[in-house]
């Protein structure tokens, strides 16, 4: 565990090397394309909030220092608590909001005290530092045309409600489709409203159980609405995987686009270790042949990187397009 | 150890000769990057400073592309984590055409690692690759704990590691060195056998096959059963591994296992290492590698050590009963 308080230490030291040589790339904090860049690296961040946000989640405020570049909605950071930690490995945490204060990004993130990782984050007071690393992975892409369809599952509005907010920097409004199994789940509502209240956004629930909004999953919902918005419609979602499936389902069928926001277990985070695999769609897979496997740095093609059989959610995603996974096999 | 810690003067850090000869190769210093922890060298390059480290050992090719194996990948254990990604990799077509002229255009030195599942495959490789500019030597990976055909059980046999090097050995010019498995029951037969083949170094050691169960699917964790084992967890394992590997050959042994430190790297080399190489730490921070050789630098000129390579083979076991402690004479030394 000295090596953890040594890491934390030497981290410390070169931060200022990292800071003057981090200037290059930075993204607009508006809508971007969200294209994969190298422009990640480790930081020490600092607490600067934690509370709890209802439904057995809690909301985590970090200050990042100058140089980090500013997340898009979509991209993650990889969480290390500093010496003494019970885990040994960074915890992909899911960007969910992102202010600058006094001339610091601060960005949010809503997450679950469930393991010994989380539960030890969860008792970090304002002030401790933790280590980020990121931005990584690939965010929605808000610069797509058409009528931005925005659904969350639990836990998933995070992202989303930054999504609402970017795309409201840009003057386009957005539907944004808020279900969860029942009314209590339905995490940080009256934050969700207000915030979409500021964006623009127009808020529609569904609980599966019919205790709030519409009585059904956010499929039914979806089906229900999308013949009175203008299509072409533009999906960007984030939740449970089985939703996502849906969601990715019902795109195909009803030709509209779909961003869907993927989960995996992951070490590092940057396409190294080719630990956090996500099954690949027939279509993907013969495009990916197609191209010789050859990568591609920007575009759309990014996702088809190298690897027929398997995508790397963290760097051909975490966002994928709905014809690019073969949802039967998505765990 | 203390006859090397206390003895001496302190001298300038910039002033310790941390240089390492593998072979014909002269590394500047002993930190290297574990196959399959650092990709292509590119994906860390922006944070890594790749000409302050001693080398970069890329992700292990083999002569076909491989898909890999199928999630789980990755499982987290207490002070490690398990692996069973199934050698994943571009294949020789691409390696060369694509991975190489990138990786010659960085400032590294670099260690290709290459996998195959018969000797014949081995051979395939280094016949297309061995006279390759832009690589420093070859590590062959004879210790994959993930794949079905040609992992670190097949390549346990010392005959067969004896055999085979010397097949490789008239294929290039450049160092070969061996990398080898923990799970064999005595590393030295192994060790010794790829001497005998002809091997220029040794990597002691790959991951040690461990397996964790999910009990309430009663599942295992990985997409697999077993997986292999990295992290701190294993570095008094592998170091244990590693001192027995240098006792008993002439060639450098590169140490590997759990290091993440610069005070573990000096474990490994007192053991008997020569250099050592970086792995899993590098997941957990990008920027491990660098640290590490900081961490060393300043621990050996603090201690009066002007050279790194007086401390290699430093440690030596008090006399003791049983056959497996025998004190290794300083690595390189003797035979």
């Amino acid at each position: 565990m000295i090596t953890r308080e040594r890491a934390a230490a030497s981290r410390g030291r070169t931060r200022p090397r990292r800071a003057r040589t981090s200037t290059t790339g930075a993204t607009p904090d508006g809508v971007s394309p969200g294209v994969l860049r190298r422009t990640w690296r480790q930081s020490r961040a600092r607490v600067v909030q934690q509370r709890e946000y209802g439904a057995g989640f809690r909301w985590l405020e970090l200050e990042l220092p100058a140089g980090f570049v500013a997340p898009i909605a979509g991209q993650f950071v990889q969480l290390l608590l500093e010496f003494p930690s019970p885990v040994l490995l960074p915890r992909p945490m899911s960007v969910a909001s992102m202010r600058r204060v006094r001339g610091k990004l601060r960005v949010g993130f809503l997450y679950a005290a469930v393991g010994a990782g989380t539960r030890a984050l969860a008792g970090l007071p304002p002030g401790a530092g933790v280590s980020v690393t990121g931005p990584l992975g690939r965010g929605y892409p808000l610069h797509e045309t058409g009528t931005p369809v925005l659904i969350a599952g639990g836990r998933g509005v995070a992202p989303l409600l930054m999504a609402a907010e970017s795309l409201a920097r840009s003057r386009r409004r957005c539907e944004f489709v808020f279900g969860a199994r029942t009314a209590g789940l339905l995490v940080g509502l009256a934050e969700a409203r207000a915030q979409l209240a500021r964006a623009r956004g127009r808020l529609h629930l569904a609980t599966d159980d019919g205790s709030r909004g519409f009585h059904g999953d956010v499929v039914a919902l979806l089906t229900k609405l999308a013949p009175k918005l203008e299509p072409p419609l533009v999906i960007h979602a984030c939740g449970p995987h089985r939703m996502l499936a849906a969601v990715a389902r019902w795109a195909i069928a009803n030709g509209a686009r779909a961003h869907l926001a993927m989960e995996s277990v992951m070490a590092c985070g940057t396409g190294v270790c080719r630990g956090c695999p996500l099954p690949r769609s027939s279509e993907a897979r013969a495009r990916v042949l197609a191209e010789g496997g050859h990568p591609t740095e920007s575009g759309p093609a990014a996702a088809l990187k190298g690897n027929p059989e398997w995508a790397m959610c963290c760097t051909d995603g975490p966002v994928f397009e709905a014809r690019d996974l073969d949802w039967e096999r998505v765990e | 150890m203390s006859h090397v810690t206390t003895r001496r003067a302190p001298v300038a850090p910039e002033k310790v000769d941390l240089s390492v000869r593998i072979g014909s190769l002269v590394l500047r210093n002993p930190i290297l990057t574990a196959s399959g922890t650092f990709g292509y060298g590119d994906e860390y390059a922006h944070v890594v400073d790749l000409s302050t480290i001693g080398g970069v050992v890329t992700k292990t090719v083999t002569v076909k592309p491989r898909a890999g194996n199928a999630p789980q990948r990755v499982a987290e254990t207490v002070g490690g984590m398990l692996n069973s990604i199934g050698l994943e990799n571009v294949g020789l077509e691409r390696f060369r055409d694509e991975k190489l002229p990138r990786l010659r255009a960085l400032a590294a030195t670099v260690i290709a690692s290459i996998g195959g599942e018969t000797p014949e495959e081995l051979e395939t490789l280094l016949r297309a690759l061995g006279r390759e500019a832009g690589v420093g030597a070859f590590e062959v990976n004879f210790s994959c704990p993930n794949v079905a055909a040609g992992g670190a059980r097949y390549w346990a046999d010392p005959e067969r590691l004896e055999r085979t090097l010397a097949q490789l050995k008239p294929l290039t010019d450049k160092p070969l060195i061996a990398k080898l498995s923990p799970d064999v029951t005595d590393i030295r037969d192994t060790a010794r056998a790829c001497e005998r083949g002809g091997a220029d170094a040794l990597t002691a050691v790959n991951t040690f096959v461990a397996m964790a169960i999910d009990l309430d699917g009663m599942r295992s964790r990985l997409g697999k059963a077993t997986g292999g084992l990295s992290g701190p967890a294993i570095k008094p394992l592998a170091l244990a591994r590693c001192w027995e590997a240098a006792g008993v050959v002439r060639i450098p042994v590169l140490g590997s296992g759990g290091i993440s430190s610069g005070r573990d790297a000096l474990e490994f080399i007192a053991a008997g290492a020569a250099a050592v190489q970086v792995g899993t730490a590098t997941f957990v921070e990008p920027e491990a590698s660098t640290r590490v050789l900081a961490e060393m630098r300043t621990w050996l000129a603090a201690n009066g050590i002007a050279r790194v390579g007086d401390l290699v083979g430093a440690f030596r076991a008090e006399p003791a009963q049983g056959e497996r402690a025998t004190a290794p004479a300083r690595n390189g030394e003797r035979a």
